[in-house]
């Protein structure tokens, strides 16, 4: 028994050592055969994602610019959200500029619309960024080119009809649209090898999902993407003028289809092999893991979201993707990140939206209130999709222990699909190319009976709501109608390279205009009344004595914060209305929001009344006739400081500015000018141009109690 | 000579029937079924695999890699024989597209150093670096007396140390190497009346810009300037190289172009 027993202890640890060797010699030669099949057949173990490639061109000779750098910096203007052809609704839009063409027309030259006529900037531009979608980034060329592999398939025959010559009119905007929401809507690329073809398994072992998939041509993918980064590598001239690499990561919520697209800007002319998209995961969380492993190899990219206004609430969250509370990691991690965010651009503003901001009479300025690239269009709930909430939540969230990882700057850009942003309103060409460039079908001017006729069949084949609207006994076009010329990115930078622009973007010392170059100065500090603000050492001192816009103010006992604006007028544009300060803060005990504008500063000598915060009317009016303005009224600076007349020195809150211009006519006026009918009584006839600093945030002394989230 | 010609018209008749026949029996060229596969071919079908998936198809694989060749042949085949190549716009452009690249890369070989010196001597304007001022100014915003505090600064310069009460101006006080363009951005058009022979190192003004009055003291110009031909070589190569590709293509349509005749309906209105 006693034998049996040892025995039996014999045999099991015979048995372990007997499997444990087994194991052992599994992994053992499977680590040989990985090895063997790394160097034999190039299956590598590796993520593709992370191979970094510099793209900086070799022994290319420019002339260089020794313009030494401004310790008080330059303001520089620019775009950073820019499509060519490369974008798969780009093409099926009917473009065809390149990266290249893009940046010929950021330094002032003369490009061509899709429809023919010109487009050409006033004013050449500082810095620009080639942002093309990175799903299908390349593929659709491929798909209508007959001579392709890709061609014969069935995915790529729609493509090859898109631009025949019959259909590349004005009327084709029924058949692009169907195809830009087939491919917007996933799955179009699903089409994966078996599991025995070898594609299936570097797609495996280079973690790259779109090498599994039939209808991807990861070659062409590549060599698309490299030629956006070379044009930039072309373009960017230290000194003189800027251009990232860049792309868009355009993913959005699987259920409600919020949009939560992102801008990837990189930092030198060092980029991954390939843009990580929204075939890698559409969750924004993997790709800011994403972005922190490359930054862990040295490479720094910062993701710019834009069109939070048609995320329908989902792009400021109180919660992450999975539905589970934010962390103090996710805060960390969400501002590494994201510093910035575009709070303009063609698809509307979204700095806040009238039901979030009943007191702010400037709130109900172009508000784009669909979900981005929904089809039929449909409503985008608000909560959650404007700047001036995103910080609220964010200070509501960091006093309940969670961080706050909306603690972000500003910039607009545009948006354009053409390569050309559209920034004046008298001269709008608004950004899909031949399906929104022409004033009939961004509705603007009365369709033709033709045109409607043709319409109502598009939806019945469709099978889509009808896209037209009956107002004052014309029928218009919709579905382009708030979408607006807009908007800027600009930053304060000692330089104009990519160092200097992109260490502005991360300090947060930027800001944001819809489109004229309407430029703000913006500080905050417990003894700025004491610089005289007429004497010419003015910025030094408030260099000196305050903190810039994007700044944190950390407390100083319960002295109230002063602050300091500064605003200069475009040259080009109607002359400088008023500036104001909008603070946001939660109180102390609860964390109850609230907001409030201030008037701060006047145009045409006039005082802010203490009791509304008010300025007078300066009598500044728009002629809807001829679009003229009324003269000599209006400043072209505004210059102030300013202390906060409710401060609460326990309260956690963020001021930023707001520049506005007197009224100008809206881009639906002109169009209508320009064709002799009256502008649409539903829309707004003029706007007020303006422009956003990033916030300044005041951190009060922290209070002994730690307040635990339930 | 044979009695009867009828005959011999029916001989040749005959005969020549007897040859169309021949003719296309033998020649059944454009309606032909038949799928040639040539080694060649194959070749490239299988190293393009092999680049791909890093090793030689197998069995299945050679199957399934030429049935694909095959299906795409007869789709091609098909798609031409209903015709539809034609009038679409994407086929057009890419032919196009191909015979450009085709005329375009014709020559190839180096450009001589005469032919880039040429080059960069027809191109001087293209590689002008513009003159460019450094500047300093004190600036008096828009306003009924702005000229008048101006002129009374000006003075004080003139005099010994005395403290000039300018403001501050938003894009700030030094502007060092500015071509007139970026004087214009900056300013607006009125200043650039001051760079009209300016005196340097001396103070001068007012001048009127989009924002007020300025009075000036530049204290550097530097001349515009072309830069050496060796300095710049690099760009001018591939400028070069650039402007030969369009050239060969602009003489190859200059020499087909009068074989073509355009009809453009008169009546056509827009």
């Amino acid at each position: 028994m006693f034998n049996n027993w040892g025995d039996m202890k014999l045999n099991k640890t015979l048995i372990a050592i007997g499997v444990f060797t087994a194991l052992s010699l599994i992994a053992l030669s499977t680590y040989a055969l990985m090895q063997f099949a790394e160097e034999k057949y190039s299956i590598v173990l590796k993520d593709s994602s992370l191979e970094v490639v510099d793209f900086s061109a070799e022994n290319k000779q420019k002339p260089v610019n020794d313009v030494s750098p401004n310790p008080l910096k330059n303001p520089y203007f620019g775009d950073l959200h820019v499509h060519t052809r490369y974008s798969f609704d780009a093409y099926v839009f009917g473009v065809t500029a390149t990266p290249y063409d893009a940046y010929r027309y950021a330094k002032g030259e003369m490009i061509k619309h899709p429809l023919g006529y010109e487009m050409q900037l006033n004013k050449p531009l500082d810095f620009y960024a080639v942002t093309d979608h990175a799903i299908y980034m390349g593929m659709i060329q491929e798909y209508g080119d007959p001579d392709s592999a890709q061609a014969p398939y069935e995915w790529a025959t729609p493509f090859q009809n898109i631009n025949r010559e019959e259909n590349r009119t004005l009327e084709s905007m029924g058949d692009r649209l169907n195809l830009f929401s087939l491919m917007a809507g996933d799955g179009y690329l699903e089409r994966p090898y078996p599991i025995w073809h070898p594609k299936m398994w570097q797609a495996i072992f280079t973690k790259n999902r779109t090498l599994a998939s039939k209808a991807f041509d990861y070659d062409v993918h590549k060599s698309a993407w490299a030629d956006i980064a070379n044009a930039a590598e072309e373009h960017n001239q230290p000194g003189k003028f800027t251009a990232f690499i860049g792309y868009e990561f355009t993913s959005g919520t699987e259920v409600e289809g919020g949009n939560l697209h992102r801008n990837v800007i990189f930092e030198s002319s060092k980029a991954p092999i390939r843009p990580w998209s929204r075939e890698d995961s559409l969750n924004p969380m993997d790709l800011w893991a994403w972005m922190d492993k490359l930054r862990a190899k040295g490479l720094d990219s910062i993701a710019i979201p834009h069109n939070s206004n048609g995320s329908n609430g989902e792009m400021f969250e109180v919660e992450t993707y999975y539905g589970t509370p934010i962390d103090l990691t996710y805060s960390a991690t969400r501002m590494r990140n994201e510093p910035i965010v575009e709070i303009t651009q063609v698809k509307g503003t979204s700095d806040t939206h009238p039901l979030l901001s009943p007191d702010d009479e400037w709130a109900d300025f172009e508000i784009m209130d669909g979900r981005v690239g929904a089809r039929p269009p449909t409503y985008s709930y608000p909560q959650g999709g404007y700047v001036r909430d995103a910080y609220l939540r964010g200070l509501m969230l960091e006093w309940k222990g969670q961080g706050n990882p909306y603690k972000f700057g500003l910039i607009g850009s545009t948006d354009t699909h053409l390569g050309a942003g559209s920034f004046d309103e008298s001269n709008f060409w608004s950004k899909v190319g031949v399906v929104d460039g022409s004033p009939m079908s961004r509705g603007s001017i009365p369709l033709t009976d033709k045109r409607l006729v043709q319409l109502e069949e598009y939806s019945e084949v469709y099978n889509q709501p009808v896209s037209a609207i009956e107002v004052d006994g014309n029928s218009y076009a919709i579905g382009f109608e708030q979408w607006g010329a807009s908007g800027l990115a600009a930053v304060w930078a000692e330089e104009n390279t990519r160092e200097s622009i992109f260490s502005a973007l991360r300090r947060k010392e930027a800001f944001a205009t819809t489109g004229p170059r309407v430029a703000v100065r913006f500080f905050a500090g417990f003894n700025l009344s004491s610089i005289d603000i007429n004497a010419e050492s003015l910025i030094e001192e408030a260099y000196e004595k305050g903190v810039p816009m994007g700044a944190d103010l950390f407390a100083d006992g319960e002295k109230a914060p002063e602050f300091l604006v500064w605003a200069q007028k475009d040259t080009d544009s109607a002359p400088l209305q008023r500036v104001q300060i909008i603070k946001g803060s939660i109180t102390n005990s609860g964390a109850r929001p609230s907001e409030q504008v201030f008037d701060v500063v006047c145009s045409d000598g006039m005082e802010v009344d203490p009791t509304t915060h008010r300025c007078p009317d300066n009598g500044a009016r728009v002629n809807i006739e001829d679009c003229s303005i009324t003269n000599n009224v209006g400043a072209t600076e505004l210059k102030a400081t300013w202390k906060d007349p409710e401060f609460n020195p326990k309260n956690k809150a963020f001021y930023y500015v707001r520049v506005l211009e007197n009224p100008t006519c809206r881009w639906s006026t002109w169009d209508a000018l320009k064709a002799g009918v009256k502008p649409r009584s539903d829309l707004h006839k003029t706007i007020q141009e303006r422009a956003w600093s990033s916030p300044i945030w005041y951190i009060p002394i922290p209070e002994d109690i730690d307040i635990f989230a339930l | 000579m044979s009695q009867k010609p009828y005959l011999r018209i029916l001989l040749f008749l005959l005969l020549g029937f007897i040859i169309y026949l021949i003719d296309i029996t033998m020649n059944y060229d454009e309606e032909s079924k038949d799928i040639y596969v040539s080694d060649q071919e194959l070749d490239g079908l299988f190293s393009a695999w092999n680049s791909q998936a890093g090793r030689p198809p197998n069995e299945q694989e050679v199957i399934s890699i030429i049935n694909d060749f095959i299906e795409e042949e007869i789709l091609y085949r098909e798609a031409l024989r209903l015709g539809l190549n034609q009038n679409d716009r994407i086929i057009k452009r890419r032919l196009a597209q191909k015979i450009s690249f085709l005329k375009q890369e014709t020559n190839t070989e180096e450009p001589k150093a005469k032919q880039l010196i040429a080059f960069y001597e027809a191109n001087r304007n293209k590689y002008f670096v513009p003159t460019t001022y450094s500047f300093t100014h004190y600036y008096f915003s828009k306003s009924a007396d702005a000229k008048a505090k101006a002129l009374v600064a000006l003075k004080k310069l003139d005099g010994a140390g005395e403290k000039i009460e300018a403001e501050p101006f938003f894009l700030g006080k030094n502007f060092s190497d500015y071509s007139l363009g970026e004087v214009e951005q900056a300013f607006g058009p009125e200043l650039l009346s001051a760079f009209d022979n300016p005196t340097l190192n001396e103070w001068f003004g007012p001048f009127s810009s989009s924002y007020g009055e300025h009075l000036l003291y530049i204290n550097n110009k530097q001349e515009g300037y072309l830069p050496k031909f060796e300095m710049i070589e690099g760009l001018i190569r591939q400028d070069f190289a650039i402007q030969e590709q369009e050239q060969r293509l602009a003489d190859y349509i200059d020499s087909v172009k009068a074989e073509y005749k355009v009809i453009i309906n008169p009546n056509y209105e827009l």
